[in-house]
């Protein structure tokens, strides 16, 4: 699918190329301005964003199986990871079936059943007769009940048939227990478990945009804001016919913020969003007299995801996310960055040396680096990419780029400056690295510092090209750039732009442009508050309807 | 490593399907008994893929006056025994990279064994902003698997070592045109889909069968009923589940000749897959299962990578402090760089040589397996500080039935497709094209 339409012009992964040579600096984003009521949007009805099927991810499957049948083994822990766009692991479009994943949700339907049959038969399928009869309407009772939990909905006719006639046929051959344990696993490998579907084919055609049923819909609050099945306040509404007023969508979304799972999801969002996942593997060169560094991407990783719990959710706005100057560590952690060890487990730090917001956390700082040296690139590729969801332009074709060797009498900086001098490089590396530099401050293990190899270090930077005057410029330190992020428009609606992606499961198209404009507007009246942007999320048509289908059953 | 020994009748087993920790075996069947006569036994094909280029001055054969007059340079020292198994390939280009979407290490990636151009699209862009998505094409060890994988339990195995990118610059084998095969990381996972059932007796076996057939086949009818009433573009997804689900219904009922050598390794430790430290020993334990595995004859095609494209992976037990993809970029005047990436490549092909051991030591009827087994080693790009995919470094070792080993060849700025050709050749499988066809004329001359 080829993305024709950007809010946010060529944000994050997205396809507005620029050319990069010598001879012309490039121009990114002139796509970029920021979008008013004057960008060209027509507001039209009937056009609405596709709604395709969504494969649950790894972290969706155990959930759910947790919520549906207590069992909290994560079973999905062997199943090939999620292939990856623009950072989520959720795109309907590449998060698709492949023969380990079918082969390895065979090998967990069968122990899920098994322990769920083993623990709970009383439970999960009550049966207080004996003859054939009383056990087959016992199996039915099953079939209805836990069908529709499995489904997320009322089972059809047609499927309660199927798997009576499954569940009946095994009880005559193996008994009551085996007909469950069988049958329970025939519901965990059916597509209807294994898929949320919001475009099913009506009795009779259809035109324009359509809501999503009730059940759809508490599927759709339930997996973005929970990443799991509906609970019983959202079936109980879904049977009542109520969610389809948005008021009652807004309650609803309100309500589930509110719970446990919704702490997982905002950790799944922070995860993806800023790429954590590549500090678990952090190698650090260990430096003299320090501690054990093996193993401290893990550190680092929980580190930053406190941080961010805390941005949401006892702060919550994004002012606080650049802004705020706390920093959690525990004892090796404390270690390294100098600071008083915790007694147990992770404590935060008010303050730290060059503690301020978001882009000065230790394991940010430490995971956008290299073992032996600070990162510029790297950082700078973060913040244009993730943060003001700018695209980073190609380089030249025939470039062949060569990163310096660490020269020890220089500083990072001074080594790095070969891109910025080139004529070739320095097209598109002037934006990245102009960016990156400003965090000099920080090494390759998080920590503050003023020299490097006994040199002062500096941490002018500028940002260009970004689409906002306000971001543009030069600028000192992290300090200095927090503070501009912290009102940037652009961050705004970069950050909506991401969780709107990852509530979706898609990247935005064309149609997605009114609803997402209305996400980012309600996010920047409410003044950035995290709560309200996914509220709005909820509230979008995008969130509530689909397209008409063509044809009919 | 410590090798369960049973009871040695119990010893030679053939297999039911494994799937989610229920492999299961039983008593080899007299009707079985492996490779009577006629020594006909099954082929076997591994791909093998390491990153981030080689250094050619210490990777082609060096002292070359014909082709069978030659040795071994620095970095292929521990592959000495097996030299006259070898065969060296220069002058292979990459030419399916000279076109289309894509960075340097993503198109050479997709291509290697697709023999296709990226699909254009925005899914993934690569650290320079190149822009592409996944290959447009099957890989050849998948079109070998559909000829030699139906009488196996499993189609392949996809092994990686530290292969945990999981977008183009991550996959080398494909099912088809965008349907990437991930590959598994974690030995224990790799052990309890192959070995974890062993010792099932038939009636068990049946009643395993029996059971997930009911169950299978009520799936696949769900699967038909769910696709009549969504949009085509979702049909096509739950299709190719579909397939996929009675693919693994129709593996049930496969049992595979198991050999002498046929025996479950001792369950592996819990690794870090994510741990560099660890790869190394990770390593060992895949190849050792994919041996067993083969013994068992559980698959018969497979891919093993280590690592992926563009990783920044240090090999500390070397030691190498370096990151992979950065010391690949230093130029030949680094001395330091070079002996780093020198002593990280003997690494693999140490690794080679070990799986090529093993091989060597499963007895299959006058031979070993190694006989019955070509292997294919290839990397996305020749050289990492000019990312060039020409003369790209490629050798196989084993395939003896077909090719004429024990040579180096130097082609002249010859087709890769045509290389995926004669494996495809050597492998049974009928073949003048693969991959872009434009780039094919027919297999590599001269091989065998």
């Amino acid at each position: 699918m080829r993305i024709v339409h950007r809010l946010l012009g060529s944000a994050g992964v997205l396809s507005l190329a620029v050319a990069c040579s010598s001879a012309a600096p490039s121009t990114p984003s002139a796509a970029a301005a920021p979008p008013d009521d004057g960008d060209g949007l027509v507001c039209n009805a009937d056009q609405h964003p596709a709604a395709p099927l969504s494969l649950l991810t790894r972290a969706q499957y155990d959930a759910t199986v947790s919520d549906l049948l207590g069992d909290n083994s994560q079973p999905s822990s062997s199943f090939p990871p999620e292939n990856q766009v623009s950072g989520f692991n959720n795109n309907t479009e590449v998060h698709i079936a492949n023969p380990l994943l079918v082969e390895q949700l065979m090998g967990a339907a069968e122990s899920i059943a098994g322990r769920a049959v083993a623990a709970n038969l009383g439970t999960l399928a009550p049966c207080a007769g004996t003859s054939t009869a009383e056990l087959t309407s016992c199996g039915a009772a099953f079939v209805t009940s836990f069908g529709k939990r499995a489904f997320r909905r009322p089972l059809s006719d047609d499927e309660a048939q199927a798997f009576n006639t499954l569940f009946a046929g095994l009880n005559a051959t193996r008994g009551y227990s085996p007909a469950v344990e069988l049958t329970l696993q025939a519901f965990l490998q059916s597509p209807q478990f294994l898929y949320r579907m919001d475009s099913e084919l009506a009795a009779t055609p259809e035109t324009g945009a359509v809501p999503l049923d009730s059940y759809q819909l508490a599927s759709r609050l339930s997996y973005f804001l929970t990443g799991s099945m509906p609970d019983a306040p959202l079936f109980a509404a879904a049977d009542a016919g109520t969610l389809s007023s948005p008021v009652e969508i807004e309650t609803q979304a309100r309500r589930l913020l509110e719970t446990s799972r919704a702490k997982a999801v905002v950790r799944d969002f922070n995860r993806q969003w800023l790429q954590l996942d590549s500090l678990s593997g952090l190698a650090r060169n260990a430096p003299e007299g320090m501690v054990d560094v093996k193993g401290i991407g893990a550190d680092y990783r929980e580190s930053l995801l406190q941080f961010l719990d805390q941005a949401f959710w006892e702060h919550g706005n994004l002012q606080s996310l650049f802004l705020s100057p706390m920093t959690f560590v525990n004892a090796r952690l404390a270690s390294v960055l100098g600071l008083a060890a915790p007694a147990t487990g992770f404590a935060s730090v008010s303050s730290a040396p060059g503690s301020v917001g978001l882009l000065s956390q230790p394991g940010l700082m430490a995971m956008l680096a290299h073992a032996d040296q600070s990162g510029p690139i790297q950082r700078g590729v973060f913040v244009r990419q993730r943060i003001l969801c700018l695209d980073v332009p190609p380089p030249p074709p025939g470039l062949n780029p060569v990163p310096p060797d660490p020269d020890p009498k220089l500083t990072t900086r001074e080594r790095f400056a070969v891109h910025t001098v080139s004529r070739a490089c320095s097209g598109c590396h002037k934006l990245i690295d102009g960016t990156g530099f400003g965090f000099e401050k920080y090494d390759e293990l998080g920590r503050y510092r003023t020299q490097e190899n006994g040199l002062p270090v500096d941490d002018s930077g500028e940002m260009l090209d970004t689409g906002e005057a306000a971001v543009n410029g030069p600028y000192h330190g992290v300090v200095e750039l927090s503070n501009r992020l912290a009102v940037s428009a652009r961050v705004e609606r970069c950050l909506a732009t991401n969780w709107y992606r990852y509530a979706m499961g898609r990247v935005e198209t064309e149609a997605d442009g009114c609803s997402l404009r209305e996400v980012e507007q309600k996010f920047h009246v409410s003044g950035g508050q995290f709560k309200e942007l996914l509220v709005a999320v909820t509230a979008s048509e995008a969130f509530r309807y689909r397209p008409a289908m063509s044809g009919a059953l | 490593m410590n090798r369960v020994r049973k009871d040695p009748a119990l010893s030679r087993r053939h297999f039911l399907r494994a799937a989610g920790g229920a492999a299961v075996a039983l008593p080899l069947l007299s009707s079985l008994r492996a490779g009577a006569a006629g020594e006909n036994f099954p082929k076997r094909l591994v791909l093998m893929y390491t990153p981030n280029g080689v250094i050619p001055d210490a990777w082609w054969p060096q002292n070359v006056t014909s082709e069978t007059s030659w040795d071994l340079n620095i970095i292929h020292k521990p592959l000495a025994p097996f030299k006259d198994r070898l065969l060296f390939l220069g002058g292979v280009d990459l030419k399916v990279t000279n076109d289309g979407p894509g960075g340097l290490h993503q198109k050479g990636i997709g291509g290697l064994f697709t023999g296709q151009q990226l699909q254009s699209g925005d899914l993934f862009v690569d650290g320079c902003g190149q822009r592409a998505g996944w290959a447009n094409g099957i890989s050849v060890d998948q079109e070998v698997a559909k000829k030699l994988a139906v009488s196996t339990p499993i189609t392949s195995l996809e092994l990686g070592v530290r292969a945990t990118e999981n977008d183009v610059q991550g996959r080398i084998a494909y099912a088809g045109a965008g349907a990437p095969l991930p590959p598994m990381n974690d030995p224990s996972e790799v052990f309890q889909r192959l070995f974890s059932g062993f010792g099932q007796n038939t009636d068990q076996l049946a009643e395993l069968r029996a059971r997930r057939q009911s169950v299978l086949d009520t799936v696949q009818a769900q699967f038909k009923s769910v696709s009549a009433r969504v949009s085509q573009a979702d049909q096509q997804k739950l299709s190719a589940h579909l397939t996929l689900v009675r693919d693994l219904e129709n593996r049930m009922a496969i049992t595979g000749n198991g050999s002498q050598a046929c025996v479950a390794p001792a369950v592996p430790a819990k690794l870090d897959p994510s741990s560099e430290d660890d790869m190394p020993i990770i390593a060992g334990l895949h190849l050792d299962m994919l041996a067993t595995a083969f013994a068992c004859d559980l698959t018969r095609v497979a891919s093993f990578q280590i690592s992926t494209s563009l990783n920044h992976i240090r090999y500390p037990w070397l030691p190498s402090m370096g990151e992979g993809h950065a010391l690949s970029h230093m130029g030949p005047s680094d001395d330091a760089a070079h002996h780093e990436l020198v002593a990280r490549q003997t690494w693999h092909s140490q690794l080679l040589a070990n799986f090529l051991t093993r091989l060597s030591q499963i007895p299959e009827g006058s031979g070993t397996v190694l006989d019955n087994t070509l292997v294919v080693w290839g990397n996305e790009i020749s050289e990492g500080n000019t990312h060039s995919h020409e003369n790209m470094p490629f050798v196989t070792a084993g395939g003896g039935w077909y090719f004429r080993t024990g040579r180096s060849l130097q082609y002249t700025s010859a087709s890769h497709n045509d290389f995926l050709v004669s494996i495809l050749n050597a492998m049974g499988v009928p073949a003048t094209t693969f991959g872009q066809a434009d780039l094919c004329k027919g297999p590599l001359p001269g091989l065998v």
